[in-house]
């Protein structure tokens, strides 16, 4: 058998406690594995110590520690003494009913604003010429069509955002449009919402799949008009 | 003051020291104990730290994203939109927004928050919608929606994504005229119709400008490719639309299909039975961590 004997032993029989005992007490269920997993842990680590305390070199190490706990010696830190006593089985118990109890809260879908684009629409520029009427004629797309969402200002606060959840992006904010490229917004305003990937959780986005109804032509004005009206300038890799 | 600073440089000469001379210094001599023993207390304060911050619950979640069912006993008000029993149902209410998502769009309406409330009694679930409406007309309509089953479904009546594919909707349809819910489903635009069979209950009341609607259906039914399963203590997502049935001045419909008052997902839940078992749980780790301060302690004074 050996020294690694019995510990193994221990933890084993402790295991199929847990798993197979413990579930069938009256009130209780099966537990969770994170919840094993603690109990485990706090089991072997209790082995560790109380075998390794024999070995005469641990004496150095453990010998504050040993007054510490066994209160000999400790004077004036006996006070401090029966405080760790009591505090770390209360937060042992506190953190095992933090970890089990079930949550009150909604699931957080932690959403990426700004994922990866397809391939194809990586390093597209602009065809249409950056002229006064362009930007104009984007700027009339613009209030047609996006200002009901994106605002008139292009804050974000256009008279349709308020139930929308994410809300419209605000261009006027540098961590939207100003982060980047044309490219980027081309394949964003073609797609919609619709045409995220999974981490941008594209079943909550009411950004329209403008393809559908607007020419790639209008498209790259109203992206022309968008950074001129936000006093941006698109994103470029020098 | 002057003995600390007379100390100072000496212990910054300790902790100057890297790991491997501790090591050496450790072998050889022993001696260094009190710093052992502060870096033990040092590690056990942060682990005891991490505990404390890692189970202080986040509250500051606004409550609104959530409509959630309380369990009662002794009766849903299913068909009583003014039954006393709401009162204790607490209202979760949801900013609205015209559609101009997709085509046909609408650029203004009526309805601008819904408030909406729920309770479950383990076999059934009812909602209360409430609303503020200036008239009461034939053609005022409500809806909830919700997605069915694992996948995800877009909010606009499950349209298609490119990149994820998305699951049905299952929408509850509420008509003044009607006086009936109709039990729908749909995946993506133009596919909306109502299920062959019909498992949802509706009612309406109309007064001082607003309307509460009452939609009840069982927890769960046999259908649950088409219908919205509900299970106490999961969170479903949820969304609402209505529309105002007032006429323009040449006797249209202002609000109709999918020109008409929307929401974005939130969630439901019906709350599950209370559960002690963490309770359990919790009392048998504490029993565990003092069985091993006792062992411990216990070893400790007879190893002396
Ligand atoms: C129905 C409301 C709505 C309309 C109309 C709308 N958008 Fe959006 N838009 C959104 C929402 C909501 C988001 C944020 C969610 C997302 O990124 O999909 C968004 C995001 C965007 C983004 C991404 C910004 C970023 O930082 O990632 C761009 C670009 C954009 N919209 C451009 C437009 C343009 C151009 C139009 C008009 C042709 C338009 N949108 C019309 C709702 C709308």
């Amino acid at each position: 058998m050996g020294a690694l004997g019995k510990p193994i032993i221990l933890m084993v029989a402790m295991y199929l406690f847990l798993k197979f005992v413990l579930p069938n007490i009256p009130g209780s269920a099966p537990l969770p594995s994170s919840l094993i997993f603690l109990y485990l842990l706090l089991t072997a680590s209790g082995i560790v110590i109380y075998e390794t305390l024999s070995g005469e070199s641990k004496d150095a190490f453990w010998g504050p520690m040993q007054r510490f706990l066994t209160g000999e010696g400790s004077g004036g830190l006996q006070v401090l003494r029966y405080g760790v006593l009591i505090l770390f089985p209360l937060l042992v118990g506190w953190e095992t009913y933090g970890s089990t109890a079930s949550s009150d809260l909604p699931p957080t879908e932690g959403r990426t604003i700004h994922p990866a684009p397809p391939g194809e629409y990586t390093g597209l520029s602009n065809p249409v010429p950056k002229t006064p009427d362009n930007i104009m004629q984007g700027k009339g797309f613009y209030a047609a069509f996006c200002s009901p969402c994106h605002g008139g200002n292009f804050d974000g606060k256009g008279p349709a955002a308020r139930g929308f959840n994410p809300p419209p992006a605000n261009f006027a904010d540098p961590t939207t449009i100003a982060m980047l490229q044309e490219s980027y917004l081309f394949w964003r305003i073609k797609k919609g919402g619709v045409g995220l990937p999974i981490e941008g959780a594209p079943w909550k986005s009411a950004m329209p799949r403008w393809e559908v109804e607007l020419p790639d032509e209008w498209i790259w004005k109203i992206i022309m008009g968008e950074y001129d009206g936000a006093h941006q300038s698109p994103r470029t890799w020098e | 003051m002057e003995r600390i600073n007379l100390h100072e440089p000496g212990n910054k000469g300790e902790e100057q020291r890297t790991g491997s001379e501790w090591c050496r210094e450790n072998e050889a001599s022993m001696k260094p104990v009190n710093h052992i023993m502060k870096q033990v207390l040092r590690s056990g304060a942060a682990v005891i730290t991490a505990m404390v911050i890692g189970s202080v619950p986040f509250s500051f979640a606004q409550e609104s994203v959530a409509v959630r069912a309380a369990l009662v006993t002794g009766g849903l008000p299913l068909d009583d939109p003014n039954a006393a029993a709401w009162s204790s149902a607490a209202p979760a209410s949801f900013p609205m927004s015209p559609q101009v998502h997709w085509p046909n769009r609408i650029q203004e309406v009526t309805v601008k928050d819904v408030s909406v409330r729920a309770l479950h009694d383990g076999k059934q679930v009812a909602f209360l919608l409430e609303y503020s409406d200036p008239t009461q007309d034939p053609d005022d309509a409500a809806a909830f929606e919700f997605m069915v089953g694992d996948k995800k479904a877009h909010f606009a009546h499950g349209q298609p994504m490119l990149q994820v594919e998305g699951g049905p909707v299952n929408i509850w349809f509420w008509k003044n005229k009607a006086g009936k819910a109709v039990d729908m489903s749909a995946k993506g635009f133009g596919t909306l119709k109502p299920q062959a069979h019909q498992d949802v209950n509706a009612k309406g009341a109309y007064s001082n400008g607003t309307w509460k609607v009452v939609f009840s259906r069982n927890l769960s039914t046999e259908h649950p490719e088409e219908d919205v399963q509900i299970t106490p203590g999961q969170f479903i997502s949820i969304a609402f639309a209505v529309w105002d049935g007032r006429k323009d001045a040449a006797g249209e419909l202002v609000e109709k299909g999918s020109q008409k008052s929307v929401s974005s997902w939130w969630y439901f839940r019906a709350d599950a039975p209370p559960d002690y078992s963490s309770y359990m749980y919790a009392a048998v780790a504490v029993a565990l961590a003092l069985g091993f301060q006792f062992v411990l302690i216990r070893k400790l004074k007879k190893g002396q």
